[in-house]
């Protein structure tokens, strides 16, 4: 069940379209007696196998590079860094996101602008240029593996829970 | 003076022992075997083995090349250190050889013989190879990476865009954008780029 | 998400036909829902589920669900920001495979130790549990039964289970996860201070002149501190940072005084930056003269092993591992002058000029310095030893509680500090840093409680390692572990951990909200509520005390850990737990149930359930009948109003963003010990070190000694534990979040190239990583985040597949039996 689930391609973000909300509650109440009849062994859905075997690790799956923006659980999640960051230096010296993220750059880059929320100190007011609070890109914003999530999740994004409720009541 | 004298008079008159031939194949041989040799030497000292006995590029610029593209890939085509920082033109290689004698002066005089040295010049001998880049048309990146070659259609988007607007068009030359690629950048606060 | 190609087609023909039809329709159908009534999202504060930063987060609910959060901006510790695990805390609860029912091992409708789990009722499991729990005190007492708790736990949550443990069942055997983390510091501030947790607080990240990392990659462990202190010094360039460390992690980008040094050297290379500053003249002889005492330490002092072990067998002082003798400042100077620059430098990898800038950084009366550790400190066979020769340096140069001179042990976990250390929840404390080991502690318990003289005993319990040993050995049989992983988190799973759970003599609960490998070890599982499902509080490591509300319902049937704490309680009665003599001498208490005695004391049920907030649920109050998380709070706070540890009344944490404590008369200390700051030291002394008797510190004199196992022959690497950015402890959480898991999916063994190169190992090779307890396959990584030396690796201990502690071995500080996961020998081998 979980092994299916990391050999799929990389999936887009986990939250779920209208449909599938009604079977988050299907899932809850099969998720149950599912777990009920699973061995003991196969309980830690994260490991998948007992505790006392030495398991094979998964192949290293390759880090995404299709530069497809992903959509985001929420407007405030950082956005996930669509494409490959080997070797970019961010350190004392250079910070190489910049050199195409940087307000300047993107023209050359065609990159997307980092937010004007990158430009404030702690205080909320906006400095001539990134604030130092913000120069390691990498503690907001990673990568992604092409891999498929180890677990499902059911988060459920507000337009979802939106276009749920107004399609409820239009069937009042 | 004798002794010089004797010399300048062996050198100015005809062979008296030696037949024109001897004189000649011979000279023809000794200049081969001393080409040979000069060449030999010559690159011998263009080899990876010879730049990283010096602890200065070992512990510094060959370690930081070891993670990155150009010495662990897919397809295990590597570039050493010559591919890149020694022109494969003869005249522009010999010049490049000339001026090396400073880093053969910096060796004897330990001008960069620590970390924290070798940080305060990590500027300078980037903005070195960033001018040659600049000057030869990133001339030594070309030596394997055609334009011509490069097949768009196995690159990421990103690459594309780029090669297509500036590559292709000559409007950016290789080392414009792809500074650090291969050694970790200074810190470019100081530079006037 | 991305809206499938077929519902925006849908979309658009709905909104073209109702346009047609002169219908209309929906807001959404336009594209774009604008409603305020809709639209409009009710936001609560919250405390970061993760690490001991202590974050404050906002969060969105909408419908039930957690729909967004956010970093709070109004917060002090980090005014808006997250990181990125921070980012994706709405998606935490909402794994898919979260447990809704208890599961009981069962075979034949009967509990079976090595039955399959079946789901049962609560009735059910506690029946079962309470069942367990009564044979074993019948049969062995009271020291037959445990509790693993948490650095993760809620305030009220551990003081209610302090008191179910302690008082109840009369049982010392309560230890957090905390002591995997942050034992050591306690040590260190107990022997150095007399006081828990440090005197200073993050405010001293925009004041100081230099950091100085021991052991802690905050770059990715801390990272909000981290961007405090990247603000520092990218803004002040004169700031500089120095890091030292095993190997070199992503605090090295920002490190302007890099050190790799030989793991256990750290102990020499801190006498030697104290040897400096005594022989450059950079003592300040004042402060020494009027705030510090100095004493020799006991060394060889053995490393934590079952004591049959020969190192063990062979140390001295294994018995009096905390001890130490009065010495005089001279003799401490004599001490110290053995670590010289040369021998120091050889013994620890790093270069001379190196360790002579850190001792000059140090020295240089107008720099004021920050101290910053973790892990690497703590999770350490010296660990304690390492604590006490930071705070040498600081208290011989004066720089101490000041802004921006602090010694600061950063703490790993949400409410290590809220929870474990302040409440007690260890085998060996009360709340507000009281002991059990003292009469007189106990009674002041006893009497808060309630409950009569005797109640609490006096053996120390069994601590985290030795709890797992007990288990294998058969003498500790009833147990529940709650908000902890420690299956996966405990070192040398496969001769302590595991054969502990699987003993068939054991009856072992989890708590968790997730099935995890300590849940698959274990014979009852009880579904939880996690996080924000739940009225919580939080207290981090600067001492801010932060509270949450209940904010969306726990899935199925999951409880909080507080109520099943409680509820438990009621299944008992004192006639059946306490002694015949206890029972004899106060003939009150007999006839009730634990719960009575515990909870509906008259204190903990003091405040009613109309107090409770009319904007949001809190389930336990509605099920018990009052305000019982405001009730805990306030009787837990009267132990340390007064004392040094003032908490401020329950309801205006709700209102504020957390209050660094003591908080006396409305106003939180920012920095302890000094006058003016701190309420408790007397106006005209300046600096006043109150845990201590003669209120004065303590430096210590220890030397180095070697680790317990070093890489040799055969086993001829280091293995380092440790954790990755992404992934918080064991992963149950964040690996249940797609991007995050997607982020860094499993374990690697993060190997020099060479190393790899000449073992026929390249980047992504499988790897055997044997020690002499057990393995794991991992993958190698050459080139990642983290660059090691040669001869070691690191490995995470995120990844369920690659339980790494099966490898590790459980020595620890002997003092403050706190296990080392930073160091033990390994040998590698292709597969």
């Amino acid at each position: 069940m979980r092994n299916v689930a990391r050999h799929l391609g990389a999936l887009p973000s986990a939250a779920l379209s209208s449909a599938a909300i009604l079977s988050l509650f299907g899932a809850l109440l099969l998720a149950a007696p599912l777990l009920a009849q699973m061995t003991a062994d196969e309980l830690a859905t994260l490991r998948g196998g007992p505790i006392a075997e030495t398991l094979e690790p998964m192949p290293m799956p390759p880090v995404s590079n299709r530069d497809v923006r992903q959509v985001r659980n929420y407007p405030e999640q950082p956005p996930v860094i669509p494409h490959k960051i080997d070797g970019y230096q961010v350190d004392r010296n250079a910070n190489k996101c910049l050199t195409c993220h940087s307000r300047t750059a993107i023209e050359v880059s065609q990159a997307p602008m980092l937010s004007i929320t990158h430009f404030m100190d702690r205080d909320g007011q906006s400095l001539a240029t990134v604030s130092p609070r913000r120069y390691f890109c990498n503690q907001c914003h990673v990568v992604q593996t092409e891999t498929g999530p180890a677990v499902p999740n059911t988060f459920v994004d507000i337009d979802s829970i939106l276009r749920q409720d107004a399609g409820a009541s239009q069937q009042q | 003076m004798g002794a010089l004298q004797r010399v300048w008079r062996t050198l100015s008159r005809p062979s008296v022992h030696f037949s024109l031939g001897f004189l000649t194949i011979g000279g023809f041989i000794a200049g081969i075997i001393f080409w040979g040799a000069f060449n030999t030497a010559l690159e011998f000292t263009n080899t990876e083995s010879f730049c990283v006995s010096c602890h200065e590029m070992r512990d510094n610029v060959f370690a930081e090349l070891k993670t990155t593209i150009h010495y662990n890939n897919r397809s295990g085509v590597r570039a050493t250190c010559p591919d890149c920082h020694v022109p494969h033109e003869w005249t522009n290689k010999i010049a490049r050889k000339m001026a090396a004698s400073k880093e053969v002066w910096g060796k004897i005089f330990g001008t960069i013989s620590t970390e924290e040295k070798f940080e305060a010049h990590r500027l300078e001998l980037a903005q070195h190879e960033w001018a040659r880049f600049e000057a030869n048309n990133s001339l030594e990146c070309r030596n394997c990476h055609e334009a011509g070659s490069m097949d768009f259609t196995r690159q990421s988007q990103r690459a594309v865009e780029q090669h297509e607007r500036f590559l292709v068009t000559g409007e950016k030359t290789c080392i414009d954008c792809h500074k650090g690629i291969a050694h970790h950048l200074p810190d470019l606060a100081e530079s006037t780029q | 998400m991305s809206i499938s190609r077929r519902d925006y087609m849908k979309a658009q023909a709905i909104a073209a036909a109702a346009a047609a039809a002169g219908m209309a329709v929906p807001g959404e159908a336009a594209n774009l829902v604008t409603e305020r009534e809709k639209t409009e999202l009710v936001w609560s504060k919250a405390a970061c589920r993760f690490c001991g930063t202590g974050c404050s987060v906002m969060v969105a609910t909408k419908d039930g669900q957690v729909v967004a959060t956010h970093g709070d901006v109004k917060a002090e510790v980090n005014r808006g920001l997250n990181c990125v695990k921070g980012y994706f805390l709405a998606k935490i609860l909402y794994g898919g495979d979260r447990l809704t029912q208890p599961l009981l091992r069962m075979r034949d409708g009967q509990y079976s130790k090595d039955g399959d789990f079946e789901a049962v009722s609560w009735e059910r499991a506690f029946d079962e549990m309470a069942a367990q729990f009564k044979r074993v005190l019948k049969e062995k007492g009271p020291e037959a039964v445990g509790m693993f708790g948490s650095g993760q736990w809620t305030v009220w949550e551990g003081y209610a289970a302090s008191k179910l443990m302690k008082a109840g069942f009369r049982s010392n055997n309560i230890d957090p996860n905390a002591r995997h983390c942050m034992a050591s510091a306690v040590a260190g501030f107990i022997r150095t201070f007399g006081i828990d947790e440090p005197m200073g607080c993050y405010d001293d990240f925009e004041n100081a002149d230099a950091f100085v990392l021991w052991g802690s990659n905050m770059a990715e462990m801390h990272p909000i501190l981290w961007t405090r202190l990247t603000d520092r010094r990218l803004s002040a360039p004169h700031v500089k940072v120095a890091v030292l460390s095993t190997f070199e992690n992503r605090c090295f980008d920002l490190a302007d005084i890099p050190m790799v040094f030989t793991p256990q050297s750290d102990l020499a290379i801190l006498n030697y930056i104290a040897k400096t500053i005594i022989e450059s003249g950079k003592v300040n002889e004042d402060f020494v003269g009027k705030h510090v005492n100095f004493a020799r330490g006991n060394t060889d002092i053995g490393y934590g092993l079952r004591p049959e072990h020969p190192l063990e067998q062979a140390a001295s002082n294994a018995g009096k591992a905390g001890g130490s003798t009065p010495m005089s400042f001279e003799d401490y100077a004599a001490f110290v002058a053995d670590y010289d620059l040369a021998h120091v430098s050889a013994l620890s990898g790093v270069p001379e000029n190196r360790l002579e800038a850190l001792a000059e950084l140090y020295g240089d009366p107008d720099t004021k310095v920050m101290s910053l550790w973790t892990m690497g400190v703590n999770q350490h066979t010296r660990g304690v030893w390492v604590n006490n020769l930071l705070y040498n340096i600081h208290l011989l140069t004066g720089k101490i509680s000041e802004p921006g001179n602090s010694p600061f042990s950063l703490t790993g976990q949400p409410s290590a500090c809220g929870t474990a250390r302040e409440v007690g929840t260890f085998a060996h404390r009360l709340p507000a840093d009281l002991l059990v080991a003292k009469e007189e502690h106990r009674e002041i318990a006893e009497a808060i409680w309630k409950l009569p003289k005797g109640t609490i005993p006096g053996k120390v319990g069994y601590h985290a390692v030795l709890q797992n040993r007990m288990l294998k050995d058969g003498k500790l049989n009833a147990y529940w572990v709650q908000v902890n992983n420690n299956m996966q988190a405990a070192p040398n799973l496969n001769e302590e951990g595991f054969p502990g759970y699987r003993n068939p003599e054991n009856f072992i609960v989890v708590s968790d909200a997730y099935p995890t490998v300590t849940a698959q070890a274990a014979d009852l599982i009880l579904p939880t509520a996690m996080w924000v499902e739940k009225e919580g509080a939080y207290g981090n490591a600067e001492r801010r005390t932060q509270f949450w509300h209940q904010l969306v319902d726990a899935p199925g049937e999951s409880k909080s850990d507080l109520w099943q704490l409680v509820e438990f309680s009621k299944r008992f009665t004192t006639d059946e737990v306490w002694p015949q003599d206890l029972l004899d001498a106060n003939p009150d208490y007999r006839g009730k149930t634990l719960y009575e005695v515990l909870y509906a004391n008259g204190q903990v049920d003091a405040f009613p359930l109309e107090e409770t907030s009319p904007d949001y649920a809190n389930h336990e109050s509605e099920d018990f009948g009052f305000y019982i998380q405001k009730g805990l709070f306030e009787e837990y706070a009267a132990f340390g109003r007064g004392h040094g540890h003032d908490l401020a009344p329950f309801d205006v944490y709700h209102e504020v963003r957390g209050l660094r404590w003591p908080v006396v008369d409305g106003q939180e200390t920012r920095w302890r010990f000094r006058e003016g700051y701190d309420p408790y030291v007397e106006p005209g002394s300046g600096v006043q070190f109150y845990g201590k008797a003669d209120k004065r510190a303590v430096i210590y004199a220890l030397p180095y000694e070697p680790p317990a196992e070093s890489p040799d022959e055969e086993y001829d690497f280091w293995l380092v534990t440790g954790r990755v950015l992404e992934h918080w402890h064991s992963g149950s959480m964040t690996q249940r979040v797609p991007e995050l898991h997607r982020a860094f999916p499993e374990a690697l063994a993060f190997m020099h190239p060479d190393d790899a190169a000449d073992k026929g190992l390249r980047r992504g090779s499988k790897v055997l990583v044997k020690s002499r307890r057990g393995e794991i396959i991992s993958r190698v990584e050459t080139r990642g985040r983290n660059k090691v030396p040669r001869g070691l690796i690191f490995v995470p201990w995120f990844d369920a597949r690659q339980l790494i502690n099966k490898v590790t071995l459980d020595a620890t500080d002997p003092i403050s039996k706190q296990t080392d996961f930073k160091k033990c020998a390994v040998k590698l081998e292709a597969v």
